[in-house]
């Protein structure tokens, strides 16, 4: 379903002397259908940037992303306008993702009016089916970002982003500003909603027990690379590379973990521990 | 609780409302703590209970039209009657606040390292090629990576949890008493937060946390005590273990329910508007062990143990 | 409170010189260019504020001239706003390459002097007052252009235009639907600043005695009366009221920018909690 193939996404900094940082640095991994890819690790290691690449929200430098059978990276601008209903990504800050000034109904109404789906009243229907969907009411459909509280919002940011019936999802920590309990009900209806329209879904997380609920593999990442890949339970059950080890033990109780970087290979490969569980080789 | 007088800071029917078209927006409904020297409050609780609004008027940082009443005594001064150009010496040198959304609290128009220096100057009165040196080795103190280079780099070029820890470090260059931290976790990998928790279990042993959080565990590895709020009450208080190890009120049984380990069973409902309150019990909609006097009268805190607090009927 | 009453006053200001600007014909009792009777006569029935040298009513020179000062000022501003505000959101929107040159140039077009260039520009060529405005208001669009991209920045990566973009949404929709309402209270401002400055520079071009001579200004009536001797003769009504109706609406300008500044100010802050 999805298929992302040695991406390569950098940027350069620095005006005069320019500084390439590679944020992702030759990605590879699949995604069935109707499955949820986790995805953790470090803080600034590329994982929103693999996100916003595999969607073409920045541009990657290498590599290949077929997406239902379409190959992303070889469409052209106005291709892609028309593809991009298809995959939608929620972001980590639910307030910043809704346009201030506009009201709930404009906010979730606007997808269906950039593809012009439908009439007026066509487009107030679906409004109001969507809102519903996510656990809200029509009392809401004219307030604006600050007057909703986080979890409604974040619901403001799934209706919108359903509309459009995407295949596929980038849900890029959608729930760290919110409290447990409103976490626990977004991520249910993710899940259900992600059932009932069979949607592909690429979750990132930093919290170990979410992305344990929500994902039947993992991948972690670390400066730009996918160091270990595989079934949730043997990932974070028994974690073969020495971050994914670090990151378990940190996130337990106990002895301090030490910041220090690890040593990472220059040209690294992969091996296979276990049937569908991979893990880079470490120096 | 504990004789009022050594406390650092203390917070006495604190009670914050914003003017809204709608109605009066009550954020904070008398609200009592105090925080000790040397210890960290970790305040928890539901989306939008009033935390952050909380954290804002100690350091007096809401919009000029809020209306706020009660008394926040800082050493014994009280800092709703002081001068602003008194509190202005007491922000950030005496009390910091690491503010919550770390989007938007950086300028993106100056360099990160520019903006730590900013904060070495004004507080400080280094030089600037000092101050410079000094965000170096803040940046480098949180645990950002390559501090010389990072620290002139833009915010956007940032990641979230760098950004994140950038805050941090400008909150600690002026060395406060009190550190109120916002949320200063949240979008951090695991082996991050665990640097920065260790940082802030370093940064109590000399000064106050207010640590406030939505991350559970975090708040019971770091905090001495734990404050939980809802619908801008606090409704439990005590120690630590106490409180999340053996909730008393039915609104933290249902928070320690909700997390992905303990089931993730949401508590139902939605959180009131805190311009029309629920009578009697603020949670008496959504609480499954309401009896028929919660929707009547309005709970005080009642102690249940030594030091904790609960709002709650059942233990009156 | 006060704050309202400033704003009122300004604005109340503001709209009593548009109306006497657009009134001109009808309020003005004389042609503004006639002779209407006897050169330097002081204030009188006849001539509410006298006659100059040529024996011009000064009154009606001192309606028409609103005309010019206005006209100045509010279309210069318009430009100066709109190319400042579209060359801002573009470059902050775009960024890289774009941005980088949109930059460089304004540091190069930053270092001109607008009132010398101006200067020299009207002496050779001698342009009408459309042109001249026009003249001052891309010279002048040149500061707004970074004010602006300062704040489209923040709404460029911001996520929700970031979504919009993943909705497919083309960069002139997001640009003209998400970025250009967030930089609107900020263009207001600058245009009424902008306003004031182009107004002040349109009476020093006509004290100098080269703007449009077949359009009456106060920077020419003042030139006039002083070159005149009007000083030195006593002769406060050819000089004062062009000077008082100046001032006054600079003034009027500069608190209703200020105003307006304190207006968006707190509303950027409750966006951004
Ligand atoms: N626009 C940009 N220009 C330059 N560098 C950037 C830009 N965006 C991100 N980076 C860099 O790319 C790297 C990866 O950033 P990214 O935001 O993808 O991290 P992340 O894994 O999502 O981190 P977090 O968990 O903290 O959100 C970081 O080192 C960051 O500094
Ligand atoms: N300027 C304002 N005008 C009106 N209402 C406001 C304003 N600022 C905050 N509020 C309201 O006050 C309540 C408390 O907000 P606050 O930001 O303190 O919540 P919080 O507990 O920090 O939540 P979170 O965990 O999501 O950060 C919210 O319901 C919010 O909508
Ligand atoms: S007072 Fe009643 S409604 Fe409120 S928490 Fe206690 S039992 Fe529940
Ligand atoms: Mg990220
Ligand atoms: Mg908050």
């Amino acid at each position: 379903m999805i298929e992302v193939t040695d991406l390569e996404t950098c940027f350069s900094t620095g005006f005069i002397r320019r500084r390439v940082v590679r944020a992702v640095d030759g990605v590879s991994f699949r995604i069935e259908e109707g499955e949820t890819l986790g995805l953790v690790g470090e803080s600034g290691c590329g994982k929103t940037t693999l996100g916003r690449s595999i969607l073409r929200l920045v541009e990657p430098d290498r590599g290949r992303i077929v997406v239902d059978g379409t190959d992303v990276t070889a469409l052209s601008r106005s291709e892609l306008r028309c593809f991009r209903p298809r995959m939608q990504m929620i972001f980590q800050d639910a307030y910043t993702s809704l346009n201030p000034r506009m009201r709930v109904r404009e906010s979730v109404a606007e997808p269906l009016k950039i593809h012009r789906m439908g009439s007026r009243t066509d487009i107030d229907r679906r409004v109001r089916e969507l809102i519903e969907e996510v656990g809200l009411n029509e009392e809401h459909l004219n307030r604006r970002p600050y007057e909703l509280s986080g979890g409604q919002n974040q619901r403001v940011v799934l209706a919108r982003v359903l509309a459009l019936k995407p295949r596929f999802l980038v849900a890029d920590e959608p729930t760290s500003a919110l409290d447990v309990s409103v976490q626990a009900q977004i991520l249910n209806l993710i899940r259900d909603l992600g059932h009932d329209y069979r949607m592909t879904c690429l979750y990132i997380s930093h919290d170990l027990g979410v992305t344990r609920a929500m994902s039947s593999r993992v991948a972690v990442m670390l400066e730009g690379r996918i160091v270990e890949i595989g079934r949730t339970a043997d990932v974070l059950d028994r974690p073969s590379h020495p971050y994914t080890r670090r990151l378990v033990d940190a996130s337990l109780t106990g002895p301090c973990a030490s910041l220090e970087r690890l040593p990472l290979p220059a040209a690294p490969t992969t091996v296979e521990v276990r049937s569908g569980h991979w893990v880079e080789e470490t120096v | 609780m504990t004789a009022m007088s050594d406390a650092l800071l203390e917070v006495r029917g604190l009670k914050v409302g914003f003017p809204t078209p709608e109605g009066l927006v009550r954020a904070s409904d008398t609200v009592d703590l105090e925080i000790y020297p040397r210890e960290t409050l970790g305040l928890i609780g539901e989306t939008g209970s009033g935390k952050t609004v909380l954290g804002m008027a100690i350091l007096r940082l809401l919009q000029p039209n809020t209306i706020i009443e009660g008394e926040i005594r800082y050493r014994g001064r009280d800092l709703l009657s002081l001068p602003e150009a008194e509190m202005q010496r007491v922000r950030g040198r005496e009390i910091g606040i690491v503010l919550q959304n770390s989007g938007t609290s950086l300028n993106p128009v100056y360099t990160v390292g520019t903006q730590i220096a900013e904060a070495v100057i004004l507080h400080q009165g280094l030089s600037g090629p000092d101050a410079r040196q000094r965000a170096v080795e803040l940046l480098d103190a949180v645990g950002i990576p390559d501090p010389v280079r990072m620290a002139g780099e833009y915010p956007h070029r940032f990641s979230g949890g760098m950004r994140e820890r950038a805050l941090i470090a400008t909150a600690l260059a002026c060395r406060p008493n009190l550190l109120i931290a916002d949320e200063p976790t949240k979008g951090l990998d695991a082996v991050t937060k665990r640097g920065i928790v260790d940082l802030f279990s370093e940064i109590d042993r000399d000064h106050s946390v207010l640590f406030i959080t939505h991350d559970i565990e975090t708040a019971g590895d770091l905090a001495t005590r734990v404050a939980v709020m809802y619908a801008g009450e606090i409704v439990e208080i005590g120690g630590a273990e106490e409180v999340l190890g053996d909730p008393a009120h039915p609104y933290t049984r249902g928070l320690l329910a909700s997390l992905p380990e303990r089931g993730m069973q949401p508590i139902p409902g939605s959180a009131p508007s805190l311009i029309t309150l629920p009578s009697g019990c603020r949670f008496s909609p959504r609480c499954g062990c309401a009896v028929e006097n919660c929707s009547r009268e309005h709970p005080g805190l009642v102690e249940v143990g030594s030091g904790h607090y609960a709002r709650c009927m059942l233990y009156d | 409170m006060h704050k309202k009453i400033v704003l009122a006053a300004s604005l109340g200001i503001v709209f009593a010189y548009c109306a006497v600007a657009l009134l001109a014909p009808v309020i003005a009792p004389y042609d503004p260019h006639a002779i209407t009777g006897a050169p330097l006569s002081p204030p009188d029935r006849d001539h509410l504020l006298g006659t100059n040298d040529l024996a011009q009513d000064i009154f009606s020179g001192l309606i028409w001239g609103t005309r010019a000062t206005l006209l100045l000022g509010f279309v210069g501003a318009a430009i100066a706003v709109t190319v400042g505000t579209a060359a801002g959101i573009v470059s902050g929107y775009y960024g890289g390459l774009i941005d980088e040159a949109v930059m460089r140039l304004l540091d190069v077009a930053m270092t001109i002097p607008i009132f010398p260039l101006l200067l020299i520009l009207t002496t050779f060529f001698r342009p009408g007052i459309y042109l001249i405005a026009v003249l001052m208001g891309l010279l002048g669009s040149f500061q707004g252009v970074r004010l602006i991209r300062s704040q489209v920045l923040s709404l460029a990566v911001a996520d929700f235009v970031v979504g919009t973009r993943a909705l497919g949404a083309g960069d002139g929709y997001i640009m003209a639907r998400h970025i250009l309402p967030g930089v609107l209270p900020l263009a207001g401002v600058k245009f009424v600043t902008s306003a004031q400055h182009f107004m002040l520079i349109g009476i020093g071009l006509g004290f100098l005695g080269i703007t449009d001579p077949s359009v009456v200004d106060w920077g020419q009536m003042i030139n006039r009366a002083s070159q005149n001797g009007a000083m030195i003769l006593g002769l406060w009504w050819w000089l004062i009221p062009p000077g008082l109706a100046v001032t006054l609406i600079s003034l009027a300008l500069a608190w209703l920018g200020y105003a307006c500044e304190d207006e968006i100010n707190p509303r950027l802050r409750v966006m951004r909690v």
